[in-house]
């Protein structure tokens, strides 16, 4: 380009000389020095090969680029301050570094404050002298010859590492374009690329000039590979620092993004109406309009407040929600009217049960104290009897009489006072007890209660639930009965608790106390054929779908049924049983055998098998020694016979039959009395020495126990001593005392239903227990003979046939004494009933 | 370094851009196909014709050469600079080697206009080359 030189020499010469430029970029080997126009870069380095926008402000430096631009090739120096010139002065040749870049101006356009230019770096020159400082800066230069590779494998090895950091950098850098990225990494001409990350690089002054000097490519590739290597390891620290710092500010955020995508979802499928917001209004509508006392609102309405500060996904929240819906459900205030139409209620009572008239007269007193004082108490009954009598049905017929809800629940196996009274709040799961979750499930604050199973509750290291009842179960404390869950005083004094239990025992002395006990004794045989003919069998004909014209039984039948085919104190066998028996009607019928069955009692073999049980019959003759006793056991009353026998020749007393030890007592107390009394009956003392005794109990295989045998087995002593028999047709039961008292016992109705059963016709009874006879069946009392003894004389004299049949054997000789009186008497009085 | 390549990248969006340039700068060429060989139209107005140079070799024909501005001198000063003038070079590459074809200069309208005629026909090496 030897001419464009002449020409700009020429031009020179013409009368430009401050566009003289002497250069041809690609004079390689004999750079021939040049004057040129200087622009002093700031914090900043001009590299070949980039196209670099810039704006002139500077008059020094506006007048530099004018100069150039009045040449034919818009030719001129940029050159580098050092980072120590002050920034804001114009620099002096002393501060430029020497090595600066040749650039061509490529546009420029006139602003107000200077001159905006696009500038293109050719190549690097030196600075040989410096012509002139003012108007602005010109210097003699020289181009520098292009870079030299020494060793083209490391050069080549260092670009790829170079790349592959690129790869790097722009890995943390996702918004660069990617043509930008593919033009970076396909770049194949090392030194360009250096140029390039150094320019874009922001390395400061003297780094940059240090990569503009650099002699080789070589040099210029690893201190662009080191550069790039320390940018990128800041690049990584700060954005580890800031990935650390953001860390905890992303997770809040996260949260409430997916909070917002839930709450959006939620909106869409239609199952919320605003999201928590809206709930907790929701609840707070509700609480307003809900009939609530005002201890109750103002704990409501603070745990509301609490839920609303809580964000939805908080434990306590759901708990929170979960609490105040159950106390917005629950009937604080709200009760049935009782019906108070006595003769309505009895109508239902007696539609129900038949019987039982006992509890129907309490339940009709109860309605009337009602209908007298509104807010009177309700009472806590206990229905003690065994199963099958209908105390659960009764319970439900109740409600029914009084027009109340009905909830029962069993107790049986309950031990855990939670159950009853639920789990405090903070525990996890916790639930509130069975007693307000029934009010809840009743809707109604006055509902009839029915506890079942009373006596069947069990008790362990976590509590006593019968020590929890007994709070539930006072009509003195239980009008601010507090659940655990609930943790607010709740009325349960207008709900009419109903205990059952089959057997008083069990039940705790206190917990009894606080229930009015009524005993349901179990059924006689004609009660039975009552309620089989009023409820049982219409009943099972329905429910085995038939008509109630396609099927008759007769009273025989059903009375068979009762006594023959079942053994029980209520009705629940005997009611499968009339079950089956229409079953099998039922089937004839289907098959078109029949259009209407009849049964008889002749039938009943045909349609129920043998008979399996025999009740247990009054023996026809009892030998001396024996006597009839009654026992009561949860199936309703039995006949047991007492068995004594002498050992001649052998000691002591031998019981034997599973006797209990109360039981056990009172046969030693009998045979103490009598001995003591020997005389008085007529035994001779001796025999209580000369013979052992042994007593025992059929079945033997049943455990017994009570004091009520002791008549019993004092009439048997006395009649092994005497000889003398004891009446075949009678009965026993009491109890005794050393002193030849006979108290009263329990069960009396059941025992003489099963004596009556087993054909006993003749009872004798503790004076005492008077009372209790009013409570058998009319018509069983009309057939029978009662006996009512105050002292264990009168027991023998009614229970001992006056004739001696088997007289006792001889006492052995040794203990010989006269014979009693009585043994001789020949007498015959024998008084039969008819 | 992130701040300088966002930089980089935010200027290279905008109305002035930094880019990896060249020593030198690339005028704009059209290439036409004719039956007898080749014409290039090359967008190099104000350029003397003794001061372009084309050379060919293989199947590369480089311009090379420079722009200069007789526009100054006293009293007129730029206002605005479009132009890119000093050195520029242009290496166009063709699918098939155009050595020996004879090359036919014209300036038509300011522009200039390169007739190629070639007695080979390189349409079979084409092919191959696609």
């Amino acid at each position: 380009m030897a001419e464009t030189r002449e020409n700009i020499e020429a031009q020179a010469r013409e009368g430009a000389p401050q566009a003289v430029a002497e250069a041809s970029p690609e004079a390689v080997s004999e750079a021939v020095p040049f004057e040129i126009s200087v622009l002093p870069l700031q914090n900043t380095t001009l590299f070949p090969e980039t196209v670099v926008p810039l704006a002139v402000g500077r008059p020094r430096s506006v007048a530099a680029v004018e100069s150039a631009l009045a040449t034919p090739e818009k030719l001129l120096a940029c050159i580098s301050a050092r980072s120590e010139q002050v920034t804001g002065q114009d620099a002096t040749p002393a501060d430029l570094y020497s090595v600066g870049t040749l650039v061509m101006v490529k546009r420029m356009q006139r602003i107000e404050e200077g001159l905006h230019l696009i500038i293109q770096g050719t190549e690097r020159v030196r600075v040989l002298e410096w012509t002139q400082e003012q108007p602005f800066l010109r210097a003699r230069v020289q181009t520098l010859p292009p870079l030299k590779v020494v060793d083209g494998e490391v050069v080549e090895a260092t670009k790829r590492n170079l790349q592959s950091l690129i790869q790097q950098a722009l890995a943390m850098l996702p918004q660069v374009p990617p043509e930008v990225r593919a033009a970076v990494m396909t770049a194949d001409d090392p030194v360009r690329l250096a140029y390039f990350l150094a320019s874009v690089l922001n390395l400061g002054v003297e780094q940059e000039q240090k990569m503009l000097e650099a002699q080789t490519v070589d040099e210029l590739v690893l201190l662009a590979h080191n550069y790039l290597a320390h940018e990128l390891e800041i690049m990584q620290i700060r954005s580890r620092i800031a990935t650390e710092a953001q860390s905890e500010m992303d997770k809040a955020q996260r949260d409430y993004i997916l909070r917002q995508q839930m709450k959006a979802i939620q909106k869409e499928l239609g199952d919320d109406e605003g999201g928590e917001r809206a709930e907790a209004e929701l609840l707070r509508e509700r609480l307003s309009t809900a009939d609530l006392p005002d201890e109750v609102r103002t704990e409501a309405e603070r745990e509301l407040k609490r839920m609303e500060r809580l964000p939805a996904a908080a434990p306590d929240y759901h708990v929170i929600r979960t609490w105040l819906e159950f106390v917005l459900e629950l009937p604080w205030r709200k009760s049935t009217e009782d019906k108070l139409d006595l003769k309505e209620a009895r109508r239902i009572l007696d539609e129900d049960h038949y019987g039982l008239e006992d509890i129907k007269e309490r339940i009709l007193e109860h309605l009337a104290v009602i209908k007298l004082r509104p807010d009177a108490k309700s009472p806590i009954l206990c229905f003690v009897g065994p199963p099958g009598v209908g105390k659960t049905s009764l319970g439900r017929s109740i409600a029914r009489a009084l027009g109340r809800q009905f909830e029962r629940f069993s107790l049986g196996g309950v031990r855990d006072e939670a159950e009853l009274r639920g789990h405090r709040r903070t525990y996890i799961g916790a639930l509130p007890g069975r007693i307000v979750q029934s009010i809840r499930r009743a809707g109604v604050n006055n509902p009839v209660m029915m506890l079942d199973e009373i006596d069947k509750l069990g008790a362990d290291y976590r509590g006593d639930p019968s020590a929890a009842l007994l709070e539930i179960l006072d009509p003195q404390q239980n009008n601010t009965f507090r659940d655990h869950y609930l943790d607010l005083p709740f009325d349960l004094s207008k709900v009419f608790f109903i205990a059952t239990a089959n057997q008083l025992g069990p039940i705790p002395p206190p917990l009894r106390d606080r229930m009015e006990i009524i005993q349901l004794a179990g059924y006689s045989d004609q009660e039975k054929l009552h309620i089989a003919r009023q409820y049982l069998i219409p009943r099972q004909i329905q429910e085995n779908g038939l008509q109630p014209h396609q099927f008759e039984i007769t009273d025989a039948a059903v009375m068979l049924i009762a006594t023959r085919y079942t053994r029980e104190a209520g009705v629940r066998q005997m009611e499968r049983t009339i079950g089956s028996v229409i079953r099998k009607a039922a089937l004839r019928i289907a098959q078109g055998e029949a259009e209407q069955v009849s049964v008889d009692a002749s039938d009943m073999k045909e349609y129920l098998g043998a008979p399996r049980f025999y009740p247990e019959e009054a023996r026809k003759e009892l030998p001396a020694g024996v006597a009839t006793g009654m026992a009561w056991t949860e199936m309703g009353g039995q006949v047991l016979f007492i068995e004594a026998t002498l050992l001649p020749g052998g000691g002591g007393f031998t019981i034997t039959g599973q006797l209990g030890e109360v039981m056990q007592e009172s046969a030693r107390a009998a045979r103490s009395y009598l001995w003591s009394h020997a005389a008085e009956f007529g035994i001779d003392p001796e025999m209580f020495k000369g013979y052992g005794v042994h007593l025992h109990v059929p079945a033997g295989a049943i455990p017994k126990d009570g004091p009520s045998a002791g008549v019993t087995i004092t009439s048997a002593l006395a009649s092994l001593y005497t000889g003398r028999r004891v009446r075949p047709d009678t009965a026993m039961t009491g109890e005794i005392t050393l002193s030849g008292l006979v108290f009263p016992v329990g069960g009396i109705k059941e025992k003489v239903l099963a004596a009556h059963r087993a054909g006993i016709r003749r009872i004798i009874l503790p004076a005492r227990n008077e009372a209790d006879v009013e409570d058998i069946p009319e018509d069983v009392r009309r057939e029978l003979e009662i006996v009512l003894v105050a002292r264990i004389g009168e027991v023998l004299d009614a229970a001992l046939e006056k004739l001696v049949a088997n007289p006792p054997p001889p006492i052995p000789e040794a203990t010989r004494a006269e014979r009693p009186a009585a043994q001789t008497e020949p007498e015959v009085i024998r008084v039969r009933e008819a | 370094m992130a701040n300088s390549v966002e930089r980089y990248f935010r200027l290279l969006h905008g109305e002035r851009r930094m880019r990896p340039g060249t020593r030198a700068w690339c005028p704009a060429a059209d290439i036409y196909r004719t039956t007898d060989g080749w014409i290039v139209k090359v967008d190099l107005a104000g350029v003397r014709p003794d001061e372009l140079e084309i050379t060919v070799k293989g199947a590369t024909l480089q311009l090379s050469g420079c722009r200069r501005d007789t526009f100054y001198g006293e009293g007129v000063s730029y206002h605005q600079l479009e132009i890119t003038y000093s050195r520029f070079e242009r290496t166009l590459r063709f699918p098939c080697p155009i050595e020996g074809a004879s090359v036919a200069r014209d300036y038509r309208d300011g522009l200039l206009i390169l007739h190629l005629r070639s007695e080979e026909n390189c349409e079979e090496r084409m092919d191959d080359q696609d």
